[in-house]
């Protein structure tokens, strides 16, 4: 537990900011023009993957099934995990925070003595925040991801789980080439910029002693990491240099090698529209006597980090069984508006919302459940059927209700609770539990109507204040009932 | 600050049992038989042909260039297509399957032979290997995918730092999809160090969502299709 006391993420207090992010960069027009031609792109690229209406639903079923049987036996699978790696010679390190997740890296690159690391593209290193635990110590941890590259060369995070600086566009990548890269001239040619990326990065290729990885499917059957990728950084990361640390989140574990191809084919086609990626990396074991390369070394970082609660509880488990395709976020009116940064968690957009109380405590994240419309776009789109709008409620509610209500389900249970707004709401209970107390509340609302304020904080900054009619609807409805009454006595 | 080794290794018992612990306290007295039936969707079959067909098109719509030749053919096809690229060079692995193709390439060809360990070669492969060839295992039809079994003769990292990858696929070694292809070849039963499905050059669309291609791996992928 201390280490969860002690040492909390640094996205908690940007995770705190959400309403002055949200204010912020809704008024950045490049910013919003910039997301909203990326979620077009993205969201037609799905819809075209998918030819058939039929196959997508019946994938869905199969892959949520799927999950959601590996959630099922997580345990087991685990163990079955460790086993299968440790035969091939992968050693297996367990985490339940960032910062154990952290210091077990670092060691393992101090026993190697490694100094240059290379990263492919990895989400659960952001949630540690591994770049900046490894610079303290020395250890320079270069992004190999062409987004990520860019992000963290503009000293930023990424803004999207699939596409990380899909927040810049070209002009603003070629002014950060230009002021960060030696030697390079003001292009804003994607190809020339591409070029240059590759060749500043194939340097470090070559000379990295370390590689680190995410990991997309770990099969317990058979002892594999899989990693899905277009550009080939992710290959190099785990080919070339000496050792090779692949970190990932515990849920990400699936049963046989047969539950690979459905998943794989919904990842691709929901995340970009791809019927697959450029390159599909199976990789069992560390480099065996008498091969030519490799890593000499192979070590996977199993990280909780808050996992498990959400594992604790029927409803909330089925957030774990989230392949991190981004469709959610692609789709998200919200997230399409606001953009990835404003979220201040390593994920954002609907998938973030879900996942972030349960990494940073709701103390930290009350808001975000309540940054959604509940328009159900994500929970149609999710390739895995989680029903996220209803776990958005769901956490809502976890964040009103009372501290000490029993069992606690989550840390930071009741954060958002306010006493006056508990106070309005246990009086309106009241009020419509009893015809009397309904009828009188509503004969006062229509006659002091005009005692309504005008200003309603944050809800008329935008809004004007709502204002209740001179009569109800019952009274509405029983006059023009009467009055058909009278018309047909009259007909009659 | 960083913790000494026994540490690391104290830290990751104490979190598996923890973790262990809590997850298996939710699954205890699951019944692990009673689960849903997992219904996959039902691909229709298609003939030789249309995989072929289909194999094809997805690898070309992905940027790979596919020629259909013959194993007796395919030494000149390879030495046009590098001098067309201006390469003088093709680094290959030590596979007795297509000596014969090597034996036959343009003798203005500098061979490379894989025949070293990258540890100390790691210069030389990144900075004076233009072109690679390799061989492979079957292929996918449905998504145009290449199954690249890697071994002690042709090494990872010979389909992946040249800028030009030549590849050898067999047409009869064509799968319908992903799942049949595990199911038919029983691959739970015995993969290698590394498999990798490739299904074109690398690229990327980080920027701008442009597509650019030769973003870390090879700029171009040469299929070269026999047995058709
Ligand atoms: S929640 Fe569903 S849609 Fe969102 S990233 Fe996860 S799998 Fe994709």
């Amino acid at each position: 537990m201390k280490h969860i006391i002690e040492e909390e993420s640094k996205y908690a207090a940007s995770a705190k900011a959400f309403r002055a992010n949200v204010a912020r960069d809704l008024g950045n027009e490049e910013l919003r023009s910039n997301f909203r031609g990326a979620m077009d792109y993205l969201m037609d690229k799905r819809k075209s993957a998918f030819s058939s209406e039929d196959e997508l639903e019946v994938l869905r079923e199969q892959c949520k099934l799927i999950k959601q049987r590996c959630l099922a036996k997580l345990p087991h699978l685990l163990e079955q995990l460790e086993g299968n790696l440790e035969r091939n010679g992968i050693k297996v390190h367990w985490a339940e925070t960032i910062t154990e997740a952290n210091e077990i890296i670092a060691q393992l690159i101090a026993d190697k003595k490694g100094s240059s690391v290379v990263k492919g593209k990895s989400m659960v290193s952001e949630e540690t925040a591994l770049n900046d635990y490894l610079e303290e110590r020395n250890v320079e941890c270069l992004e190999s991801d062409m987004g990520e590259y860019i992000v963290q060369l503009a000293k930023e995070h990424p803004s999207h789980i699939i596409m990380p600086a899909i927040h810049q566009n070209k002009k603003q990548v070629a002014k950060l080439f230009a002021d960060n890269i030696e030697g390079f001239e003001y292009s804003t040619d994607v190809d020339t910029l591409i070029q240059q990326g590759r060749e500043v990065l194939r340097n470090k290729f070559c000379q990295a002693d370390v590689g680190i990885s995410g990991v997309n499917f770990a099969v317990a059957e058979t002892g594999t990491l899989c990693l899905v990728e277009n550009e080939g950084n992710g290959r190099m990361c785990t080919t070339i240099p000496d050792l090779h640390i692949a970190i990932t989140g515990i849920e990400k574990v699936v049963e046989h090698l047969s539950d690979v191809p459905p998943l794989l084919s919904l990842l691709t086609r929901s995340a970009t529209g791809q019927a697959i990626s450029t390159y599909f990396n199976m990789i069992s074991s560390a480099r065996k006597p008498g091969e030519k390369d490799g890593p000499q070394e192979v070590h996977l970082v199993l990280l909780d980090n808050g996992r498990s609660q959400a594992f604790a509880d029927e409803e909330l488990k089925q957030t774990l069984q989230c392949i991190r395709c981004g469709a959610c976020m692609n789709h998200c009116p919200v997230y399409t508006r606001i953009g990835g940064h404003a979220y201040g968690t390593v994920y954002p957009g609907p998938i973030g919302k879900m996942v972030s109380p349960h990494m940073l405590g709701l103390e930290a994240t009350t808001n975000l459940p309540t940054a959604s419309t509940l328009c159900g776009a994500c929970g149609e789109v999710c390739p895995v059927k989680i029903p996220i709008p209803k776990i958005l409620l769901r956490l809502r509610q976890e964040s009103v209700k009372p501290k000490s209500q029993q069992p606690e389900v989550m840390k930071g249970q009741g954060a958002g609770r306010s006493s006056v707004e508990a106070l309005i709401w246990k009086v309106w209970a009241q009020v419509h539990k009893s015809p009397t107390m309904y009828a009188l509340s509503m004969w006062g609302l229509t006659r002091f109507r005009f005692l309504m304020p005008k200003k309603l904080g944050g809800w008329t900054s935008v809004r004007t204040a709502p204002k209740p009619a001179a009569t109800t609807l019952h009274q509405r409805v029983k006059a023009k009932q009467e009055k058909a009454k009278q018309s047909q006595q009259e007909r009659g | 600050m960083t913790n000494t080794k026994a540490d690391i290794k104290a830290v990751s018992k104490t979190a598996r049992g923890n973790i262990l612990a809590k997850l298996k306290a939710e699954v205890s007295g699951a019944d692990y038989d009673k689960l849903p039936e997992e219904v996959p969707f039902n691909y229709p079959e298609f003939s030789r042909e249309e995989n072929l067909a289909q194999f094809i098109s997805e690898l070309e719509k992905n940027h790979a260039q596919v020629i259909k030749t013959t194993k007796a053919n395919m030494a000149s096809v390879i030495s046009e297509q590098l001098k067309a690229l201006n390469i003088t060079k093709l680094l290959y692995g030590e596979n007795d399957e297509h000596s014969e193709v090597i034996a036959a390439l343009d003798s203005k060809i500098d061979l490379q032979t894989y025949d070293f360990s990258i540890d100390n070669n790691k210069e030389r492969l990144f900075n004076e290997c233009p072109a690679a060839l390799s061989s492979s295992r079957c292929s996918i039809a449905a998504t145009g995918s290449i199954v690249l079994w890697p071994d002690e003769n042709e090494p990872r990292s010979l389909s992946l730092v040249p800028p030009v990858h030549f590849v050898i696929v067999d047409a009869n070694e064509l799968y319908a999809d992903f799942t049949s292809l595990i199911k038919a070849q029983q691959w739970q039963d015995k993969l290698p160090t590394n498999v990798v499905l490739v299904s074109g050059p690398s690229k990327t669309a980080d920027i701008q969502q442009t597509l650019a291609y030769g973003a870390h791996g090879p700029k171009a992928l040469i299929v070269l299709l026999i047995n058709i």
